[in-house]
Protein backbone atom coordinates (compact mmCIF):
# COMPACT_ATOMS: atom_id res chain seq x y z
CA UNK A 1 0.00 0.00 0.00
CA UNK A 2 1.20 3.48 -0.71
CA UNK A 3 0.80 6.59 1.36
CA UNK A 4 -2.73 7.16 2.66
CA UNK A 5 -5.12 8.80 0.32
CA UNK A 6 -6.41 11.29 2.86
CA UNK A 7 -3.77 13.74 1.71
CA UNK A 8 -5.38 13.82 -1.72
CA UNK A 9 -8.78 14.79 -0.34
CA UNK A 10 -10.09 18.22 -1.11
CA UNK A 11 -12.64 20.22 0.84
CA UNK A 12 -16.13 19.70 -0.51
CA UNK A 13 -15.29 16.41 -2.19
CA UNK A 14 -16.75 13.19 -0.81
CA UNK A 15 -14.31 10.95 1.05
CA UNK A 16 -12.67 8.26 -1.05
CA UNK A 17 -13.41 4.62 -0.30
CA UNK A 18 -15.82 2.94 2.05
CA UNK A 19 -13.28 2.01 4.68
CA UNK A 20 -13.38 4.52 7.58
CA UNK A 21 -9.65 4.03 7.80
CA UNK A 22 -9.30 5.57 4.33
CA UNK A 23 -11.31 8.56 5.39
CA UNK A 24 -9.49 9.02 8.67
CA UNK A 25 -6.12 7.28 9.11
CA UNK A 26 -6.00 8.95 12.50
CA UNK A 27 -8.06 6.06 13.77
CA UNK A 28 -4.96 3.88 13.58
CA UNK A 29 -3.14 6.41 15.70
CA UNK A 30 -6.05 6.37 18.17
CA UNK A 31 -6.02 2.58 18.41
CA UNK A 32 -2.28 2.64 18.96
CA UNK A 33 -2.65 5.24 21.66
CA UNK A 34 -5.27 3.08 23.37
CA UNK A 35 -2.93 0.09 23.13
CA UNK A 36 -0.28 2.12 24.95
CA UNK A 37 -2.82 3.00 27.62
CA UNK A 38 -3.69 -0.67 28.10
CA UNK A 39 -0.01 -1.46 28.40
CA UNK A 40 0.39 1.23 31.07
CA UNK A 41 -2.54 -0.25 32.96
CA UNK A 42 -0.90 -3.68 32.73
CA UNK A 43 2.22 -2.29 34.36
CA UNK A 44 0.12 -0.75 37.12
CA UNK A 45 -1.68 -4.06 37.67
CA UNK A 46 1.58 -5.96 37.94
CA UNK A 47 2.88 -3.33 40.35
CA UNK A 48 -0.24 -3.80 42.44
CA UNK A 49 0.37 -7.55 42.67
CA UNK A 50 3.99 -7.03 43.66
CA UNK A 51 2.97 -4.37 46.20
CA UNK A 52 1.26 -7.12 48.19
CA UNK A 53 4.58 -8.78 48.88
CA UNK A 54 7.28 -6.17 48.35
CA UNK A 55 6.34 -2.53 48.71
CA UNK A 56 9.48 -0.96 47.23
CA UNK A 57 9.59 -3.21 44.20
CA UNK A 58 5.87 -2.74 43.71
CA UNK A 59 6.20 1.03 43.82
CA UNK A 60 9.02 0.91 41.26
CA UNK A 61 6.85 -1.09 38.88
CA UNK A 62 3.82 1.14 39.48
CA UNK A 63 6.01 4.16 38.75
CA UNK A 64 6.72 2.75 35.28
CA UNK A 65 3.02 2.98 34.40
CA UNK A 66 2.87 6.80 33.99
CA UNK A 67 6.08 6.67 31.96
CA UNK A 68 4.48 4.17 29.60
CA UNK A 69 1.34 6.29 29.43
CA UNK A 70 3.47 9.32 28.54
CA UNK A 71 5.21 7.35 25.81
CA UNK A 72 1.82 6.38 24.47
CA UNK A 73 0.68 9.98 24.47
CA UNK A 74 3.39 10.61 21.90
CA UNK A 75 1.46 8.42 19.49
CA UNK A 76 -0.85 11.39 19.12
CA UNK A 77 2.00 13.73 18.24
CA UNK A 78 2.82 13.05 14.61
CA UNK A 79 5.61 14.41 12.51
CA UNK A 80 4.12 16.55 9.70
CA UNK A 81 6.40 14.84 7.16
CA UNK A 82 5.69 11.22 7.87
CA UNK A 83 2.54 11.33 10.03
CA UNK A 84 4.42 9.03 12.39
CA UNK A 85 5.04 9.49 16.12
CA UNK A 86 7.82 11.91 16.88
CA UNK A 87 9.64 9.26 18.84
CA UNK A 88 9.84 5.87 17.14
CA UNK A 89 11.93 2.91 18.12
CA UNK A 90 13.06 4.43 21.42
CA UNK A 91 9.61 3.85 22.84
CA UNK A 92 9.72 0.23 21.79
CA UNK A 93 13.13 -0.20 23.36
CA UNK A 94 12.01 1.46 26.60
CA UNK A 95 9.06 -0.91 26.88
CA UNK A 96 11.25 -3.95 26.18
CA UNK A 97 13.83 -2.87 28.75
CA UNK A 98 11.09 -2.12 31.29
CA UNK A 99 9.52 -5.55 30.92
CA UNK A 100 12.86 -7.31 31.21
CA UNK A 101 13.69 -5.27 34.33
CA UNK A 102 10.25 -5.91 35.80
CA UNK A 103 10.62 -9.63 35.07
CA UNK A 104 13.96 -9.72 36.86
CA UNK A 105 12.54 -7.85 39.85
CA UNK A 106 9.57 -10.21 39.93
CA UNK A 107 11.92 -13.17 39.75
CA UNK A 108 13.82 -11.84 42.76
CA UNK A 109 10.59 -11.30 44.65
CA UNK A 110 9.40 -14.79 43.71
CA UNK A 111 12.61 -16.45 44.81
CA UNK A 112 13.53 -14.37 47.83
CA UNK A 113 10.37 -12.61 48.96
CA UNK A 114 8.10 -13.91 51.70
CA UNK A 115 5.13 -15.73 50.24
CA UNK A 116 1.60 -15.06 51.44
CA UNK A 117 -0.02 -18.39 50.72
CA UNK A 118 -3.69 -18.53 51.32
CA UNK A 119 -4.31 -15.13 49.85
CA UNK A 120 -6.27 -16.89 47.14
CA UNK A 121 -8.05 -19.27 49.50
CA UNK B 1 11.91 20.24 29.88
CA UNK B 2 8.73 18.19 29.59
CA UNK B 3 8.64 14.42 29.55
CA UNK B 4 7.83 14.52 25.87
CA UNK B 5 10.75 16.81 25.08
CA UNK B 6 13.14 14.76 27.18
CA UNK B 7 12.17 11.51 25.49
CA UNK B 8 12.13 13.12 22.05
CA UNK B 9 15.85 13.80 22.44
CA UNK B 10 16.39 10.05 22.60
CA UNK B 11 15.02 9.60 19.08
CA UNK B 12 16.68 6.59 17.50
CA UNK B 13 17.88 6.48 13.94
CA UNK B 14 18.65 2.82 13.34
CA UNK B 15 15.30 1.70 11.94
CA UNK B 16 14.15 5.06 10.62
CA UNK B 17 17.36 5.57 8.66
CA UNK B 18 17.28 2.22 6.93
CA UNK B 19 18.96 3.25 3.68
CA UNK B 20 17.47 0.35 1.73
CA UNK B 21 13.89 1.27 2.42
CA UNK B 22 11.31 4.00 2.32
CA UNK B 23 8.80 5.11 4.89
CA UNK B 24 5.84 2.69 4.79
CA UNK B 25 2.21 3.60 5.17
CA UNK B 26 1.82 4.98 8.72
CA UNK B 27 -1.08 2.60 9.30
CA UNK B 28 1.27 -0.36 8.84
CA UNK B 29 3.75 1.16 11.24
CA UNK B 30 1.01 1.70 13.81
CA UNK B 31 -0.26 -1.85 13.31
CA UNK B 32 3.25 -3.21 13.85
CA UNK B 33 3.53 -1.14 17.01
CA UNK B 34 0.18 -2.39 18.32
CA UNK B 35 1.23 -5.97 17.69
CA UNK B 36 4.38 -5.36 19.70
CA UNK B 37 2.35 -3.82 22.50
CA UNK B 38 -0.04 -6.77 22.51
CA UNK B 39 2.87 -9.16 22.94
CA UNK B 40 4.26 -6.90 25.66
CA UNK B 41 1.02 -7.15 27.57
CA UNK B 42 1.11 -10.91 27.13
CA UNK B 43 4.62 -10.88 28.60
CA UNK B 44 3.42 -8.82 31.56
CA UNK B 45 0.48 -11.19 32.06
CA UNK B 46 2.90 -14.12 32.18
CA UNK B 47 4.97 -12.32 34.82
CA UNK B 48 1.84 -11.58 36.86
CA UNK B 49 0.72 -15.20 36.58
CA UNK B 50 4.13 -16.51 37.63
CA UNK B 51 4.36 -14.13 40.54
CA UNK B 52 0.83 -14.93 41.62
CA UNK B 53 1.51 -18.68 41.58
CA UNK B 54 4.65 -18.33 43.69
CA UNK B 55 3.40 -15.71 46.10
CA UNK B 56 -0.31 -16.25 46.49
CA UNK B 57 -1.14 -19.92 45.90
CA UNK B 58 -1.15 -22.21 48.91
CA UNK B 59 1.74 -24.73 48.87
CA UNK B 60 1.23 -28.08 47.18
CA UNK B 61 1.30 -30.80 49.87
CA UNK B 62 4.29 -33.07 49.30
CA UNK B 63 5.76 -30.90 46.54
CA UNK B 64 7.60 -28.10 48.35
CA UNK B 65 9.03 -26.57 45.18
CA UNK B 66 5.82 -26.99 43.22
CA UNK B 67 4.88 -23.32 43.15
CA UNK B 68 8.36 -22.27 42.02
CA UNK B 69 8.37 -25.03 39.42
CA UNK B 70 5.26 -23.49 37.89
CA UNK B 71 5.81 -19.80 38.53
CA UNK B 72 9.47 -19.15 37.78
CA UNK B 73 9.37 -20.42 34.15
CA UNK B 74 6.41 -18.15 33.48
CA UNK B 75 8.31 -15.12 34.74
CA UNK B 76 11.36 -16.05 32.66
CA UNK B 77 9.14 -16.59 29.63
CA UNK B 78 7.74 -13.10 30.15
CA UNK B 79 11.22 -11.58 29.89
CA UNK B 80 12.10 -13.71 26.85
CA UNK B 81 8.83 -12.83 25.16
CA UNK B 82 9.48 -9.11 25.55
CA UNK B 83 12.90 -9.39 23.90
CA UNK B 84 11.62 -11.61 21.08
CA UNK B 85 8.71 -9.22 20.51
CA UNK B 86 11.18 -6.37 20.09
CA UNK B 87 13.22 -8.39 17.61
CA UNK B 88 10.05 -9.18 15.68
CA UNK B 89 9.06 -5.53 15.63
CA UNK B 90 12.44 -4.60 14.14
CA UNK B 91 12.23 -7.37 11.51
CA UNK B 92 8.68 -6.44 10.57
CA UNK B 93 9.46 -2.73 10.37
CA UNK B 94 12.46 -3.44 8.15
CA UNK B 95 10.38 -5.66 5.87
CA UNK B 96 7.70 -2.97 5.65
CA UNK B 97 10.27 -0.35 4.74
CA UNK B 98 11.73 -2.53 2.01
CA UNK B 99 8.44 -3.76 0.66
CA UNK B 100 9.38 -7.37 1.39
CA UNK B 101 7.03 -10.09 2.65
CA UNK B 102 6.65 -10.02 6.40
CA UNK B 103 8.80 -12.61 8.15
CA UNK B 104 7.06 -15.47 9.92
CA UNK B 105 6.71 -14.89 13.62
CA UNK B 106 8.18 -17.44 16.01
CA UNK B 107 6.46 -16.00 19.07
CA UNK B 108 3.21 -17.99 18.78
CA UNK B 109 5.23 -21.19 18.47
CA UNK B 110 7.38 -20.32 21.51
CA UNK B 111 4.30 -19.41 23.53
CA UNK B 112 2.36 -22.53 22.51
CA UNK B 113 5.22 -24.90 23.30
CA UNK B 114 5.91 -23.27 26.64
CA UNK B 115 2.28 -23.20 27.71
CA UNK B 116 1.86 -26.83 26.69
CA UNK B 117 4.97 -27.71 28.68
CA UNK B 118 3.67 -25.77 31.67
CA UNK B 119 0.36 -27.63 31.44
CA UNK B 120 2.21 -30.95 31.58
CA UNK B 121 4.32 -29.81 34.54
CA UNK B 122 1.19 -28.53 36.30
CA UNK B 123 -0.52 -31.88 35.83
CA UNK B 124 2.53 -33.73 37.20
CA UNK B 125 2.76 -31.42 40.23
CA UNK B 126 -0.95 -31.76 40.96
CA UNK B 127 -0.85 -35.54 40.60
CA UNK B 128 2.23 -35.82 42.79
CA UNK B 129 0.55 -33.61 45.36
CA UNK B 130 -2.71 -35.58 45.27
CA UNK B 131 -0.98 -38.95 45.61
CA UNK B 132 0.87 -37.94 48.76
Amino acid sequence: MTQPEHAAQRPGRPPQGDDPEDRDPGLARERTSLAWTRTAISFAALGGVVLKTNVITGLIIVAIAPLVWELGRMSRIGSPDTNLPAVGATRIRVITASIVAVSLLSLLVALLGPATPGALR
Amino acid sequence: MSWSGLLATLRPRAVAKDEDGTEPDPRFTFANERTFLAWSRTALALVVAGLGIVQLLPPFPGVPIGRHLLGVPLIVLGAVLAVVAYAEWVRNQRALRRGEPLPRSIIPWVLAVTIAGMAVVSAIVLLASALR
